[in-house]
């Protein structure tokens, strides 16, 4: 379609007809970008969710945002900003430009991560909108367990400390703060019941049932289908009252038991700090009318989402919300604070045992490698017409060509958020097709048709939040 | 049950249920062919239109998708040599290969059928052996997984293209890559070298668009002068005179002795299968595992000849990996339905789905007289789409195979912003793009020196679980016997030792290290 002759006599004028095409393609980009009216949402909203795609919080998010979309009449696009325990996630969210576009799903991680020094971010840098959810923590032991009870539990533990194990999260996460809690409550030590860290509930119980922990700290959502085909036995749940469900109402507290322990998953709508505050009082009206069980998708409410799930669906208003963060904040820092927990929590592995043996194992291999490679060549330093020197790079022009690679995905990263995706990508895909030797309108054609395509693609058709930026 | 069954084919077989059915199954083949996109991503997108739909219609919509969507990541992952799901990665350069040779039609056609014959395998056994095998789930512990977890990167090691040291490199790359950040199985951030963003750790989706397809972009922006015509001339010399009689001819490049070659391959068909079935029905292992065992047991099997195909284009090597990830997706859903413990990522969405339908998954759901059907339901379906693929699978691989016809001035850039919105997309994040291109910068490297890429990944993805296990182990039991201290967890230990000493003993018994290899020249 194209005769490609890379050695062009005029490589002057080419660039000027470069550049122009370049601005032309800015203007144009942003011109059919300058379509935002003022009025609140004028365009997609992000609904960041620091956990995985599958989970629960993922589940809550993913169903809000159909709620927000119909409410909002604007697409929310759920991001799952996972890794780092929750400190990716949150700090995303609440961090976010305060324009209203970046809504944040916090959890209960929220108030323990500071506490734990991984960020110095904390409930205060939110402005908390709405809670949405509290599920209360519990103890489950496998059907065949010798506990029958919570006492017989608490006994075992005075009796062998350090002997039990549990699982439920990751080493210092929820549920094993949970557990820990009720120890101290019980006025145990908080490493006088191992923990065994793990991904989260699933893998945990999973592990429960092979006979090889004694107990496993969870959520009553996360743990009912076990507890449903009477394969695990929930012990006693860690709120002031029993669960109203009918799925859960049998399982007693353990209040009644005579603990006074008590934590609560929840989870609930923040915002960026400085946020206008008539974009919150939006927000925060139709999330009332949302929780309220009044606003309806295809006949649905959002409690019936939520009873249908087995989540919980207590809701908090911002200030209520606001005074919940706060004491829940404490709560943990009373926890996180005791000795137990200031040192770093090693186990029989510490932290750098793993990275240890993977660099072992790369240096021994890289001298293998090497020594092997270095007799191979005083054996045969004639006759090897090495494959490693493949000498494609030879000429300046095509290091030019590849460093071109690298600048337009730096390019991408900086300017994207400022000038657009759409503007963007169509510099990128014009100037790259132009050095490799298109014509100069097949490569405006290819970049603006490609980049519109692109943009229409993920962010239409896929959800994906594309920056948008000054122009488009 | 035969009464089930009846109302079972009754719901599903209606028109509405089968129309669904194919719009999810194109909508699985457009997402998992876009680089980037997972077949969980394309699931969880769909969830808000499950809740709408009638249960038989939601899951049905949901395992049609997912069938889809594996097959068509190897769509990628032949023509742009982006793998669209973390399993093709294990036979990425056998496929790529194939295509730099013109023959990508009968790549992805082989790539097709296996996937379908694996996916029907995989029914069979989730349909008659679910509620015996999912108790099995209960025998995997942590010392199981973790020699699954060792078995898995072995065979990457092992099998890959080059030296084992060369796959060791790799792997321990891989490895100490997935030590990035904070991990669950530990409380402090590691290697972070003071980078905020580190923490979240080094996502294995933009990594592998990076190693393997930015590499590829920065390789061919590199060699543009060299020989920019000549690859275009030899794909465009097998595909573009076909005018006569298209259907025919279109048949004959994609599927051309297929038929010869499943007579052949049965025993090989049957332990691809079983190798996925068993490996998916495990709780947190899944496809990719499943690939790579498979192909490294395929590997082992063939003739001195056929292995020195392996990583350079060879069919048999592709079709036994795909036999076996598709196998492994019914497996997810044995104990998910059995036991409410997801196998995998979507079948964790699929639990919510059922939750959502007021069906509660565990053994109850197969004596119920109202849900059963819906298993039933769900049967059919995983052997209707399959079916439906083959069809749907032509088209795409017909339609995908024009990527190869257009000119590079052009595909190349547009490759590049593939690249950069696939690993954009994950995340929504502009650092997972900085990981995709520090990645791609690595890949090239590695090419240099011909250290495989596969394994990289690989060690990326079962890095954090191998480390989980080994430490999970350790916190129940001081002692290494433990290890071996079951019956499964022994057998699998023994099985990676042999794997690792097997090699060692023929390569001290070799006897001088200048005839080691030849010459290899990839192209």
């Amino acid at each position: 379609m194209n005769c490609s002759a890379p050695n062009r006599p005029s490589q002057l004028r080419e660039r000027r007809t470069l550049f122009a095409a370049g601005l032309m393609l800015v203007m144009l980009s942003s011109l059919s970008g300058c379509q935002k009216s003022s009025e609140y949402p004028s365009r997609p909203i992000t609904l960041v969710c620091p956990w995985a795609v599958g989970g629960g919080t993922d589940r809550v998010s993913r169903q809000m945002a159909v709620f927000l979309e119909s409410e909002l009449d604007t697409p929310v696009n759920v991001v799952n900003a996972t890794g780092g325990q929750g400190v990716t996630g949150h700090s995303r969210g609440i961090r976010a430009k305060p324009d209203g576009y970046t809504i944040s799903m916090m959890t209960l991680e929220l108030s323990m991560l500071h506490w734990r020094n991984l960020t110095d971010l904390t409930w205060e840098d939110a402005a908390p909108l709405m809670s949405l959810n509290e599920d209360p923590a519990a103890l489950f032991v496998k059907a065949d367990s010798e506990f029958q009870t919570v006492k017989d539990l608490e006994a075992a533990i005075k009796d062998r400390p350090g002997e039990l194990k549990a699982s439920g999260t990751a080493a210092l996460a929820a549920w094993h703060l949970a557990l820990a809690g009720w120890l101290i409550s019980l006025d145990q030590n908080p490493t006088d019941v191992i923990w065994m860290p793990s991904q989260g509930s699933a893998p945990s119980l999973q592990e429960l049932m092979t006979g090889d922990l004694d107990l496993v700290c969870c959520s009553l959502p996360e743990a009912k289908s076990l507890l449903v085909s009477g394969d695990i036995r929930c012990l006693g749940v860690m709120a002031d009252n029993r669960q109203a469900s009918d799925d859960f109402k049998a399982y007693p507290t353990l209040k009644e038991q005579g603990s006074n322990w008590t934590l609560t998953g929840w989870r609930g709508l923040g915002i960026a700090k400085g946020t206008p505050p008539e974009i919150q009082t939006k927000l925060v009206t139709v999330l009332k009318r949302i929780v309220s069980g009044e606003a309806r998708v295809n006949g649905e409410s959002w409690t019936e989402f939520m009873d249908k799930q087995g989540f919980d669906h207590t809701s908090r208003p911002t200030t209520e919300f606001a005074d919940f963060l706060k004491r829940n904040d404490e709560m943990f820092g009373v926890i996180l604070n005791r000795p137990e927990f200031q040192s770093v929590q090693s186990g029989p592995v510490g932290p750098n045992v793993f990275p240890a043996i993977a660099g072992g194992m790369f240096g021994l291999s890289l001298i293998t490698v090497l020594v092997g490679a270095g007799r191979r060549h005083a054996a045969s330093t004639a006759e090897t017409t090495s494959s490693e020197t493949i000498a494609e790079t030879a000429s300046p022009r095509a290091a030019l060509l590849s460093e071109c690679v690298v600048a337009s995905v730096v390019f991408h990263m900086l300017a994207a958020d400022v000038l657009g995706f759409v503007t963007t990508s169509a510099i990128i895909l014009f100037l790259t097709s132009k050095l490799l030797g298109a014509r100069v309108l097949t490569s405006a054609g290819v970049a603006i048709v490609a980049s519109i395509g692109i943009y229409e693609l993920f962010s239409g058709l896929l959800r994906v939040p594309l920056p948008i930026g000054i122009f488009w | 049950m035969s009464d089930a069954f009846l109302t079972a084919l009754e719901n599903t077989l209606t028109l509405k249920v089968l129309l669904v059915i194919l719009v999810s199954a194109s909508y699985g083949l457009f997402v998992g062919a876009i680089p980037g996109l997972t077949a969980t991503m394309a699931v969880a997108l769909m969830v808000p239109f499950t809740f709408f739909l009638d249960p038989v219609s939601g899951l049905a919509a949901i395992v049609t998708m997912e069938a889809c969507c594996i097959f068509a990541g190897d769509i990628p992952t032949t023509l742009m040599r982006i793998p669209g799901t973390p399993s093709s990665a294990a036979y990425v350069d056998d496929a790529y290969s194939l295509t730099q040779q013109g023959r990508h039609q009968q790549a992805l056609g082989v790539s097709l059928v296996y996937s379908v014959v694996g996916g029907l395998v995989g029914a069979l056994v989730l349909i008659f052996l679910a509620p015996q095998l999912a108790r099995i789930a209960f025998e995997f512990s942590s010392y199981e997984y973790f020699w699954l977890c060792v078995l898995g990167l072995s065979c990457a090691a092992v099998v890959s293209r080059g030296s084992i040291a060369k796959g060791l490199i790799a792997l321990s790359i891989g490895l100490l890559l997935s030590c990035v950040g904070l991990g669950s199985t530990h409380s402090v951030p590691r290697l972070t070298f003071g980078i905020d963003e580190l923490i979240t750790g080094i996502n294995f989706i933009p990594a592998m668009i990076g190693l393997f397809g930015l590499a590829e972009v920065l390789r061919n922006f590199s060699k543009v002068i060299s020989d920019s015509a000549s690859a275009d001339e030899a794909a465009k010399a097998g595909t573009s005179t076909a005018t006569g009689i298209w259907l025919s001819r279109a048949l004959g490049e994609v599927f051309g002795g297929i038929g010869e070659r499943l007579k052949r391959s049965k025993s090989r068909i049957a332990s691809s299968s079983v190798i996925g079935s068993a490996i998916g029905m495990l709780p947190g292992a899944g496809a990719d595992i499943a690939a790579w065992v498979s192909y490294a047991v395929s590997k082992r099997r063939a003739t001195p000849e056929e292995k020195g195909q392996y990583g350079k284009g060879s069919l048999d090597g592709i079709a036994d990996a795909t036999t076996a990830n598709n196998a492994s997706l019914a497996g997810a859903w044995i104990p998910a339905l059995v036991l409410g413990i997801p196998g995998d990522s979507v079948t964790a969405i699929v639990i919510g789905v059922l939750l959502m339908k007021n069906i509660q998954p565990g053994p109850g759901i197969f004596t119920d007289p109202v849900q059963l059907p819906l298993v039933y339901g769900i049967y059919i379906t995983f052997i209707l789409a399959n079916l439906l693929l083959i069809p749907l699978g032509f088209l795409a691989i017909r339609s995908g195979s024009l990527i190869i016809r257009i000119p590079r001035q052009i595909i190349l850039p547009l490759i590049l912003m593939f690249c950069i919105v696939g690993a954009f997309a994950i995340n929504g994040s502009y650092f997972d793009v900085g990981v995709m291109l520090v990645m791609g910068l690595l890949g090239v490297v590695l090419e240099r020196f011909e250290v495989p890429a596969g394994p990289v990944v690989l060690g990326i993805i079962l890095g954090g679980r191998l480390e989980e296990a080994f430490v999970q182990s350790l916190t129940k039991s001081d002692s290494l016997t433990a290890f071996f201290g079951r019956p499964i967890a022994a057998g699998l230990g023994v099985l990676c030792i042999v794997l690792w000493v097997a090699p060692l003993v023929s390569w001290l018994r070799r006897p001088s290290p200048g005839t080691q290899s030849a010459p290899r020249l990839d192209r």
